[in-house]
């Protein structure tokens, strides 16, 4: 397979307004694919036509080799998860039964059951009825959900936006953990550290357009002025372009042993977003 | 369909049954009632009217109700759709459910008929007839369930099912004269055409029966159909 995801020329309009412009891009299998946008700029309803909740109105989608009007079936289903802002759990069952139910539809054995509560760290909650639990928690057992049938490829739509830092570590050590054993992963998120921190490449998506495509190291130093900042011990503060002349200088420094500290200009992905799109992501 | 699938949605439901008041009290209301119409009978039972007013309470309160509810809880909580973007089909999420409510349904049949009297009923055109009664509440409780956003608004759709269906014999005690439209028009309903059965013997009432379910099918389809995507 070459493509685990290849979406060519995808529109989507809602009555006269157009949700999704055009969009191409491809996500390799086994790679963790980032889609980062603000608020209405088409993330959610590109994942609802990745995973079959939504048709197109133009354009073709082909995910794990299955193409858009085969995605209602149950082998395609029972090769994807899905995390989405429309996921709940049943509030007056426990979290057993709730994850023993999507075990036994997706044919997964029950061992798996506590295997992805050690993963979400919620093996304490066991058997706790899910109308008792936080929201953090409940966003931890909806990703074991997700996870649970150990799909080759999982739809994340801001898997870590209920969660505290502790428990968000926590969560993207099981990412990367499951993107180890081989599995692809596609990730909506407003947050830029958790992108840079996991996505192997990244799609700005704002007004339904891809804005910028690539890998957060090579978007950072593409957007970067490649000068760099430059702090003496006498508290000098010196910004330098990348290029010849400054090489003397910063030789002089450290040749008089004046130089503190020295950093090339790598904008944060955030601050490329607002490069490009003039908006911050929140 | 696969039975696991069916087998671990009516094991999900049924758990969620027993923990929901709403949901238990409902089968206790047909009970309630042929434990009072059993005190009416005298030696000669109750007429058969009311015996199918009974089975149309059961049907509109534990099958139709039941079932509306689930399914409107399901829509409200959008664990419906979590359940259609895993593999079990929608067949396998209607039987899983309808089981269910069958169960619930039967018990609280037999418990009522029990009471009242269950003779009448033990010949195969009356239970070919009751089944198909059970199918026609059974998918009206499925459709409205879908076309509903909230369990809030089915008591809305509820109550006129439960006249209109489930109380049709009712007709009789308004008053009304043997020429009334409305008589005519309601002797055309499911559960008047069972009594008809029974006066007459005939196997026309099951087909208009038949009919009957065929459309409370045919309506379930429809709203499935718009709840399935988000277009």
């Amino acid at each position: 397979m070459e493509n685990a995801i290849k979406v060519t020329e995808l529109r989507k309009v809602f009555d006269h307004h157009v949700a999704i412009e055009d969009i191409s891009f491809s996500v390799k299998p086994g790679e963790i694919f980032g889609l980062l946008g603000p608020s209405g700029s088409g993330k959610t309803t590109t994942i609802k036509i990745l995973t079959g909740e939504l048709g197109q109105t133009a354009g073709d989608v082909n995910v794990l080799d299955i193409s858009a009007p085969l995605f209602r079936t149950a082998d395609f289903k029972s090769k994807i998860g899905i995390l989405s802002d429309n996921s709940t759990l049943y509030e007056r069952l426990t979290v057993y039964d709730n994850l023993k139910l999507f075990c036994k539809l997706y044919d997964a054995p029950l061992e798996q059951i506590d295997v992805m509560l050690d993963q979400v760290n919620l093996k304490e909650a066991r058997s706790k009825v899910v109308s008792k639990l936080s929201k953090g928690m409940k966003q931890r057992v909806l990703l074991a959900k997700a996870l649970i049938h150990k799909p080759d490829l999982v739809f994340l739509d801001e898997p870590t936006s209920a969660l505290d830092p502790g428990n968000m570590a926590h969560i993207h050590r099981g990412l990367q953990k499951l993107n180890d054993a081989g599995t692809t992963i596609f990730i909506t998120t407003h947050d830029m550290e958790e992108a840079t921190e996991l996505c192997d490449r990244v799609a700005f998506l704002d007004n339904g357009k891809i804005q910028e495509l690539g890998s957060p190291a090579e978007l950072r130093y593409k957007y970067s002025t490649h000068a760099f900042h430059i702090e003496t011990f006498e508290n000098e503060r010196l910004v330098m372009a990348n290029e010849a002349g400054s090489a003397d200088k910063i030789r002089d420094l450290i040749a008089n042993g004046k130089l503190k500290s020295i950093q090339s200009d790598h904008p944060t992905l955030g601050q490329v977003f607002l490069k490009i799109t003039g908006k911050e992501l929140a | 369909m696969n039975t696991q699938r069916i087998g671990a949605i009516f094991e999900k439901d049924l758990k969620d049954f027993m923990k929901n008041m709403m949901l238990l009290t409902m089968p206790i209301i047909p009970i309630i009632l042929a434990l009072i119409y059993s005190r009416l009978g005298g030696d000669e039972g109750l007429p058969i009217s009311m015996l199918y007013l009974i089975v149309g309470v059961t049907f509109s309160s534990v099958t139709s109700s039941c079932m509306m509810t689930m399914m409107a809880e399901e829509n409200e909580k959008k664990t419906l759709r979590g359940l259609m973007l895993s593999p079990a089909s929608f067949m396998d999420i209607i039987v899983g459910k309808s089981l269910v409510v069958g169960l619930m349904t039967f018990i609280a049949l037999a418990i009522s008929l029990l009471l009242v009297g269950m003779k009448p009923f033990l010949n195969v055109q009356a239970i070919i007839g009751l089944i198909l009664l059970f199918l026609f509440f059974l998918f009206l409780g499925i459709g409205i369930g879908l076309f509903t956003k909230s369990v809030a608004s089915t008591s809305a759709y509820l109550m006129p099912v439960m006249f209109l269906f489930g109380f049709t014999p009712m007709i009789d005690f308004l008053g009304l004269g043997e020429d009334s439209i409305a008589i005519t028009v309601a002797e055309l309903f499911p559960l008047m055409q069972l009594i008809i059965m029974h006066e007459t013997n005939s196997w026309v009432p099951i087909g208009i029966v038949a009919i009957w379910t065929i459309a409370a099918a045919a309506f379930t389809y429809i709203c499935f159909k718009k709840e399935r995507t988000d277009d």
